[in-house]
């Protein structure tokens, strides 16, 4: 039961950064959306670490398992190409498809995760 | 008349002439399923692979970019920025056509693997299509 909560938000990271990835190719690599959102998904994905480290998991080997696929998002996170210096993207007139944001709703994603 | 920059689109910089709401559409449509359909490539690597959320998600991306298609070839987008954008749409059908198509397999939810509560990671990555609300759709 306790694996369940790891397994489900690694789940959701690894869609979450699926799409954050295809973002870095758009003009949001010169968002301060994209820069936050990467802000964001590292500290979830730091905190889920920190979290495992303390969680009482009697089998090693599931432990050492979810902090290899924990490590791996870390590194997916690092590999988010964000420009130096960023602006909204909205504000400096690029993105026009309204008030929302892929970005945020791509982060969004992870509320799916009970 | 300006030329601004509203977007990149499989790592092309898109321009448009300033106020050119028609071109405008296709391309933030464009802009969505991109990231759709990463969300989806990432979907695939995951249990969903072998549900039926996935693959019903993948054949309305695929319809809605089959119509965005047809949408295209008949509107009065300027013929060089038109071929440009259907050969882009060409790319995510191909993209869209790699995954998963066969709904009849059991729902992972049903299947007891999948536990992360009452949504669904693929409905959920179809939804960020909702989030370009301008400009409003094209009558045709």
């Amino acid at each position: 039961m306790q694996t369940e909560i790891w397994d489900n938000q690694i789940r959701g990271l690894n869609i979450v950064l699926g799409a954050l990835q295809s973002a870095t190719g758009e003009i949001c690599k010169n968002c301060i959306g994209l820069e936050g959102a990467k802000i964001k998904v590292g500290k979830m994905v730091k905190k889920l670490g920190m979290d495992l480290d303390t969680a009482s998991i009697c089998c090693e080997k599931t432990k050492s398992n979810l902090h290899a696929r924990i490590d791996s998002l870390s590194e997916s996170v690092e590999s988010l190409e964000v420009a130096k210096e960023c602006e909204c993207q909205k504000t400096a007139g690029n993105c026009k498809i309204g008030a929302e944001c892929f970005i945020n709703a791509a982060v969004a994603l992870m509320k799916l995760v009970q | 008349m300006a030329r601004v920059r509203c977007g990149r689109i499989l790592g092309e910089d898109i321009y448009i002439e300033e106020g050119d709401t028609t071109t405008l559409y296709f391309i933030n449509q464009l802009r969505v399923y991109q990231v759709v359909l990463a969300a989806l490539k990432a979907l695939n690597q995951d249990i969903c692979h072998d549900g039926c959320s996935l693959p019903s998600t993948v054949n309305k991306v695929i319809k809605r970019l089959g119509k965005l298609k047809n949408d295209l070839e008949v509107s009065d987008v300027a013929v060089e920025k038109r071929e440009s954008l259907l050969s882009s749409i060409d790319n995510f059908l191909a993209d869209a056509n790699r995954l998963p198509q066969d709904t009849s397999k059991t729902c992972r939810k049903s299947a007891g693997e999948c536990r992360i509560g009452s949504g669904c990671f693929a409905t959920g990555a179809l939804n960020i299509s909702k989030e370009m609300t301008e400009p409003e759709a094209q009558k045709i």
